[in-house]
């Protein structure tokens, strides 16, 4: 019976990522005073695109394995993910540091993909995305490893977890402003869209990616922005467990709404940094989620 | 250990001497040579091997028997020594020795079989230096792993190395700069000899030629600021063979960067392992245990641990800024023998502590420590192979003019792919089983002592800073675009004899990254059999399995136990992704899309030219400029 619950978590992320991100494209036109797309777009985006030609520039295997790459590192993660509180089958078989490492092997898909392609927009892309990685991932380890120091475990439901057995304390709460700092950068949006900039590099690591090539690379970015969404209410929005799964499930789903109604606004209402600013940006969070975790060792 | 075990080591000994002084009167014939030169490696691997199988295993009837050709008359096994006249050689064979004498000997032999068509590309060069101290480096890193004393026996040996391994890194010697690297090479080897003797006789009535037992017991007697400065010495020598922060960049990627790609693979791989060998032994084994000695494990674990993390974090980024293929492999090794030496430091500390749990953090630590010693010696070699291949087939080894290299060597491109994988840390490789192991013990030990987790965060930052050096090297050497424009002749794949080493090495990646638990239990098995260490007891009376499989990992597995579990791990996540990927296939292909060939497109720019390309100092540049105060940055 664990099994189904893998297939509803697939299906739960498979299933309303474009929503999401078709709500972001929606709150975003409102806020710019535009009519916008339906806000089933993005649907349509993915079924148009799956049906296109592939335009293929780069001739090499680097090129077309990539998007799949991508799209599968992040289906896995959602495979072991603990949604609506209920860990599956698949959760004991990982840990956070595999979790973590999954997350980063889709972001070397896109870098693969885009170094593959040959052409120098994507390049610039990949350095900046790559820069990014090194820089942000450190916030999401943290994130995950202050509950592991405090329950001394690295198992994913039982680290995500640990503020239902150990409380609010002032280390998750300087985790928890850490955390919504770096979101908009773990899911590659406004003012940390540096590495796509689509005025700027046009797309920058998917210039040369078409049809079914581009539509999975698409929903791998639906789907990671997603995930950032689930895991901020995983960990830092327990407290509405009412034990029964399909309840849990329904509650955490507007939760993620309104997180990705927070992702839309911070992203429509500020512009781009450049990189080096970004940067320092990014190591005053590391240097604050340093502390959190330090806190966290001493109880506080 | 039987007498045939000594025996048959100092048979294999020999039988490397006698390769350095047959083979180069072959040496004008370079076939020749290169295949009698592999040849007597392999005899002498073949038996070096099975001496570690044994002792590594406990298996020791599975011993050849070498009958006369066996040296063991020249052992004297009461004391188990060499004896020349009154005087005792000690020598030192147990399964912690044995694991490195395996590891070095199946290093050199990778490494002697592609050499045989590598060396072919250094037409000027005569090859009389090349075997006569090829097979001398060897013996020195197993002398050094088995002589038992820090003065007669260990000079010998370090000298044996170091000497045979300066001629090697300066086998070009008519560039000059390369002759300028190598005497730097030799001088600090030649300081670090030094440290390490001085320390060891700055104990308390130390004699020449005292095996380490006899000094672990006389450092029971010494003074307390005397003891600080013997162990502080001996790290100190032992540092710079290890290539640790900051003695390492002094050396470290001048050699290894010049010296021919197969050597490369050897200094890289396992010579500057003998630097982690002699510091575990140091504060592992020789460690006065009597009433009154003055031995601070703590104190010399947080030492070492802050060592560590300053190397894997200082190397890594200074790895990162490289555009030479070869320096940039040589500083992400101080990276790598950083996340060595954390570990060897940070199990120091976690075993002094009080609390059982961080004790038990602590003999999972050197474990990993171990296996990382196991895996980087595979993947480095393998990268240096790799390096190697490109530099055979194309003549540079400037990232800046490479690129595009998969299209025309598929076969070394794919191998590097997997190496890179395997050092960057991505699950089911090899890397990533290692650092998963000290990565996390840091982190859980951290619950208790704080300035661990916060090298254990440091440690998986850098393993990010890791992957974007390998994301470049196999970018812009293998995917990109570049060597069509710069690179004069046809490029073409190695030939077979330099990619089947390759291959040998690029399965061992994989495989043991499928089986960690396999490695786990046959590291544990090997510190449980080697007798004198500070934590031998511990490490044989504790029942790891329920540890292992469950708590420790974060995995928690219900109704399976031992050898299953430690399969499943790995498997699952490889079948999950394996899943995953087909449905990826299965949405790619569902709505029947074709695909046609079309030019880059540059947005107005006329094509892709060596000009408009995105060249190696361009990538991370900004990351570069916000990191300039780590030092090895490349100008431009």
């Amino acid at each position: 019976m664990e099994a189904v619950y893998i297939i509803v978590n697939l299906l739960v992320f498979l299933g309303l990522a474009p929503l999401f991100e078709g709500i972001i494209r929606k709150i975003t036109a409102k806020v710019q005073s535009r009519q916008g797309p339906p806000i089933y777009q993005p649907y349509m985006d993915i079924f148009k695109l799956l049906g296109k030609t592939t335009i293929n520039s780069a001739d090499n295997w680097g090129f077309k394995f990539a998007p799949m790459m991508a799209f599968a590192s992040i289906v896995s993660v959602i495979a072991f993910f603990p949604l609506a509180n209920k860990a599956n089958y698949l959760t004991q078989y990982a840990d956070i540091i595999t979790i973590i490492y999954l997350l980063t092997l889709g972001g070397i898909a896109v870098l693969l993909g885009a170094l593959s392609s040959k052409n120098t927009y994507a390049m610039i892309g990949a350095s900046r995305e790559m820069i990014t990685m090194i820089m942000v991932e450190p916030v999401l380890a943290m994130t995950l490893i202050m509950g592991a120091v405090k329950m001394k475990s690295l198992g994913i439901d039982i680290t995500m977890f640990s503020i239902n057995s150990v409380g609010y304390g002032w280390s998750v709460a300087l985790m928890l402003v850490v955390y919504l700092a770096a979101l908009q950068a773990f899911v590659g949006r406004p003012p940390f869209d540096i590495s796509e900039a689509e005025i700027e590099i046009l797309e920058g690591p998917f210039i040369e990616y078409s049809g079914p090539n581009y539509a999975l690379f698409k929903y791998y970015m639906m789907l990671k922005q997603m995930f950032y969404a689930a895991l901020f209410v995983m960990v830092f929005i327990p407290f509405l467990n009412t034990g029964i799964y399909i309840v849990n499930l329904a509650v955490q789903i507007v939760e993620i709404g309104v997180v990705f109604g927070f992702i839309s606004l911070i992203g429509s209402t500020n512009a781009r940094l450049r990189i080096d600013q970004a940067i320092k940006f990014y190591s005053v969070l590391i240097v604050l989620a340093l502390c959190a975790v330090g806190l966290s060792v001493y109880g506080i | 250990m039987s007498a045939d075990i000594y025996g048959n080591l100092l048979t294999a000994m020999a039988v490397l001497l006698l390769s350095a002084i047959v083979v180069p009167f072959f040496s004008d014939n370079r076939k020749l040579a290169g295949w009698l030169n592999f040849a007597l490696v392999a005899i002498a691997g073949i038996i070096l091997l099975n001496i570690s199988y044994a002792s590594i295993f406990g298996d020791e009837s599975s011993v050849f028997d070498l009958g006369f050709l066996s040296l063991t008359g020249m052992m004297d096994m009461s004391n188990i020594a060499i004896s020349i006249g009154s005087f005792k050689l000690f020598m030192l064979l147990d399964s912690f020795s044995a694991f490195f004498i395996g590891l070095i000997i199946f290093m050199a032999i990778m490494s002697a079989f592609y050499s045989m068509q590598y060396m072919e590309h250094y037409p000027d060069y005569s090859m009389k230096p090349f075997y006569v101290n090829f097979p001398l480096f060897i013996c020195g890193m197993i002398g050094l792993v088995t002589l038992d004393d820090l003065s007669v026996g260990f000079t010998i040996a370090w000298q044996m190395m170091t000497i045979s391994s300066y001629f090697l890194v300066k086998f070009e010697f008519k560039k000059a700069e390369n002759v300028k690297s190598a005497n730097k090479y030799l001088i600090l080897m030649e300081l670090a000899w030094l440290l390490v003797v001085v320390g060891g006789f700055l104990i308390k009535g130390a004699g020449l030629g005292d095996s380490v037992h006899e000094l672990t017991y006389k450092l029971g007697e010494t003074g307390p600021v005397m003891t600080y400065f013997v162990f502080g010495l001996i790290l100190l020598g032992f540092a710079f063979k290890a290539a640790i922060f900051p003695f390492g960049q002094m050396w470290l990627p001048d050699a290894h960067s010049i010296a021919p790609s197969p050597i490369s693979a050897l200094l890289s791989g396992v010579m500057i392992k003998t630097g982690i060998y002699g510091i575990i032994r140091t504060f592992f084994w020789m460690v006065p245990h009597t009433e009154g000695a003055h031995f601070n494990g703590t104190f010399w674990g947080v030492v070492i641990a802050t060592f560590g993390v300053v190397t894997l974090f200082i190397g890594t980024v200074q790895s990162m800024k490289q555009s030479d293929i070869k320096r940039l492999l040589a500083y992400s090794s101080i990276g790598q023998i950083g996340y060595i030496v954390l570990a060897v430091g940070s199990s120091l500390v976690m075993f002094h502590s009080e609390s059982e749990f961080v004790k038990l953090m602590g003999l999972i630590a050197i474990v990993g420590a171990i296996y990382h010693v196991l895996n980087h010696a595979i993947f480095k070699g393998l990268l240096f192979l790799s390096a190697g291949s490109v530099l055979y087939a194309t003549g540079t080894k400037d990232m800046n003019k490479l690129g595009g290299l998969l299209k025309v060597m598929p076969i070394s491109g794919i191998i590097a792919g997997i190496a890179s994988l395997s050092i960057a840390g991505v699950p089911p490789f090899s890397g990533f089983a290692s650092k998963w192991t000290i990565i996390s013990t840091n982190l859980l030990a951290g619950s208790e002592v704080l300035f661990l987790v916060v090298f254990g965060i440091i440690a998986l930052f850098t393993s990010a800073v890791t992957l974007s050096c390998y994301v470049k090297f196999f970018g812009l050497t293998y995917t990109a675009s570049g060597a069509e424009w710069n690179i004069k002749k046809e490029i073409k794949e190695v030939p077979g004899t330099m990619i089947a080493p390759k291959a040998v090495l690029t399965i061992l990646c994989i495989v043991q990254g499928l089986i960690p638990f396999f490695y786990y239990t046959t590291i544990i098995d090997i510190f449980s059999k080697s007798q004198g260490s500070i934590f031998y007891h511990t490490f044989r009376t504790f029942d790891f399995s329920k540890y292992l499989d469950t708590t420790a990992m974060g995995v928690s597995l219900t109704g399976m136990s031992g050898i299953a579990t430690s399969v499943a791990v790995p498997v699952v996540m490889v079948v999950v992704f394996a899943v995953a990927f087909l449905i990826a296939w299965a949405l790619k292909n569902s709505a029947g899309s074709t695909e046609r060939k079309a030019d880059t497109w540059l947005c107005g720019y006329q094509d892709l030219h060596n000009l408009t390309r995105y060249k190696e100092s361009n990538m991370f540049s900004a990351l570069k400029s916000f990191l300039w105060w780590t030092g090895g940055n490349v100008k431009k």
